[in-house]
């Protein structure tokens, strides 16, 4: 067992989520297709980016 | 006399109106043209050939008395619980906001429209029922996730779909099949009964042939007119790089050449901080998908299963540095439509790919067509605002192309305006193909 697949299957437990063993390899590529666009997140400059109530209905108040 | 789903939803109301055509024998002849076309496309799985007849005896005066129009799974109905694409009943049988909009204008429901499982992908290949396939090629997909409301539209089954839109649901489909897709401004329905209340993302969205008639049943929905003005003249914000430069060279060029023809002023616009949509897009994503049931699990594909579990595992640090993102790109994105009436891009960078193909080729290379699809539509909805893709003819490929517009939030009747506008300029070249199917 893969060391992400040890990872995976444990949260999944925790979930009582029920997983194929055949279905790692694909979870596994999508999850790492994931992380690799999330990463871009840990670079921003949060001085650039302040925390802003959101009503999606209608445009920003500030605009 | 040709039948009455080769004309379009206003025709069929306008003569339903006139008492010029039966809406008993308008619904016989859809029910009978579905039965009859639809085995080659699987658009519309699930027809309702008593529960229509009933409600078609129950349905109220309206601008669209006795029209019928399919609806996608990811919607309930008094009579049938929502289904997203699967074989489990996810929320129970009831009348839903969007359902209860457009009965009150008269419509009657025919049928469920197949969509993409969950609505996770933009092909229409993975369902409970089977994949959806174009009507202009059945070797290729239809779109998703509510590619059985472009293809039926497409096919001539109804002249008319509810559809949604998560992440281009409604324009991806539209622009594979060669009609139109209106997707609405967040929040803009009640959500209640329909799968998009579980996510910040999704609305509701109409499928038609031409941009008159979705501003038909985009008004049903909404439950509010939608005045026609003027589309000429109009400003429009071209964001080149990645929307234009990587889109396959006759999606492009056919893109240019509808700007040329609107004669709309084109004016090249930067989007600020863009590059980070689709990371703050997948980060919520993922976390609002939440944690499905076994029972569930056990029913979905392989793919759909797999995105789903993978999703589960996303980290949720990410966040609030996703909202802080969204918050920026709303702020960039209000800003250019100060500027500009519209953006606008290719809907799809590539007309539909073959049923079994899992990628598309685009200058940048072989990419993978939901990553394709999606980077193209989901400013919409990350931001709120209201899309719409509008046919623009054919690829060399014999597949449709189709060019997307957002205008600001609330602005579906500049949208129409613009997409009739079009219509006009060419003649309607493009919205009046007929595929092969159909002919």
């Amino acid at each position: 067992m893969s060391e992400f697949e040890e990872w995976a299957s444990a949260t999944y437990r925790q979930s009582h989520i029920d997983v194929d063993p055949e279905d790692y390899a694909l979870i596994a590529s999508i999850y790492t297709g994931i992380i690799s666009q999330l990463n871009a997140l840990d670079h921003i400059d949060l001085e650039k980016f302040p925390a802003v109530g959101m009503d999606l209905r209608h445009a920003p108040k500030s605009s | 006399m040709s039948h009455p789903q080769d004309w379009t939803l206003r025709q069929q109301a306008e003569a339903l109106r006139r008492g010029e055509l039966n809406a008993r024998e308008l619904l016989d002849v859809t029910i009978a043209r579905i039965i009859e076309r639809d085995a080659l496309i699987n658009s519309t799985p699930v027809i309702f050939e008593e529960s229509s007849r009933e409600a078609l005896r129950q349905a109220p005066a309206g601008p669209l008395h006795g029209v019928p129009i399919t609806v996608k799974d990811m919607f309930s109905l008094p009579w049938r619980a929502a289904r997203n694409g699967t074989t489990i009943d996810l929320i129970p049988a009831g009348a839903s906001g969007p359902y209860r909009n457009l009965r009150d204008s008269g419509v009657v429901v025919v049928g469920i429209a197949n969509q993409h499982e969950l609505g996770l992908g933009s092909t229409g290949t993975q369902s409970a029922y089977g994949p959806m396939k174009n009507p202009w090629s059945p070797q290729n997909c239809a779109g998703g996730s509510s590619g059985g409301s472009a293809a039926a539209v497409s096919a001539r089954l109804v002249a008319g779909s509810l559809a949604s839109d998560s992440a281009g649901s409604t324009r991806l489909p539209a622009s594979y099949c060669g009609v139109v897709g209106l997707k609405l401004t967040y929040g803009a329905v009640p959500y209640d009964g329909y799968f998009g209340a579980a996510t910040t993302f999704s609305a509701p969205g109409v499928i038609t042939r031409d941009g008159g008639d979705a501003r038909l049943l985009a008004s049903a929905l909404l439950q509010r007119p939608l005045p026609q003005q003027s589309g000429s003249g109009l400003r429009v914000g071209v964001i080149r790089d990645p929307f234009w430069s990587d889109a396959d060279a006759q999606v492009a060029a056919a893109g240019e050449q509808a700007l040329r023809s609107a004669g709309w002023h084109v004016i090249e616009v930067h989007l600020e901080h863009l590059e980070l949509a689709g990371a703050a897009f997948l980060s919520r994503l993922m976390a609002e998908a939440g944690v499905p049931s076994n029972e569930l699990l056990a029913t979905l594909s392989p793919p759909t299963r797999s995105i789903v579990l993978a999703g589960m595992l996303a980290p949720a640090r990410f966040i609030p540095r996703a909202d802080r993102v969204r918050g920026a790109i709303r702020n960039s994105l209000a800003k250019a439509l100060h500027t500009v009436d519209f953006l606008c891009w290719p809907t799809t960078p590539a007309p539909a790919p073959a049923l079994d193909e899992s990628s598309v080729n685009l200058p940048s290379g072989r990419v993978l067509t939901d990553m394709a699809n999606v980077r193209h539509t989901l400013l919409s909805n990350l931001t709120g605002v209201p899309g719409i893709s509008i046919p623009i003819g054919l690829h060399s490929s014999k597949l449709p192309m189709g060019l997307q517009l957002l205008a600001p939030w609330g602005g579906e009747a500049r949208l129409l305006d613009a997409a009739e506008h079009l219509e006009r300029a060419t003649d309607r070249e493009f919205v009046d193909l007929v595929p092969p199917l159909a002919r």
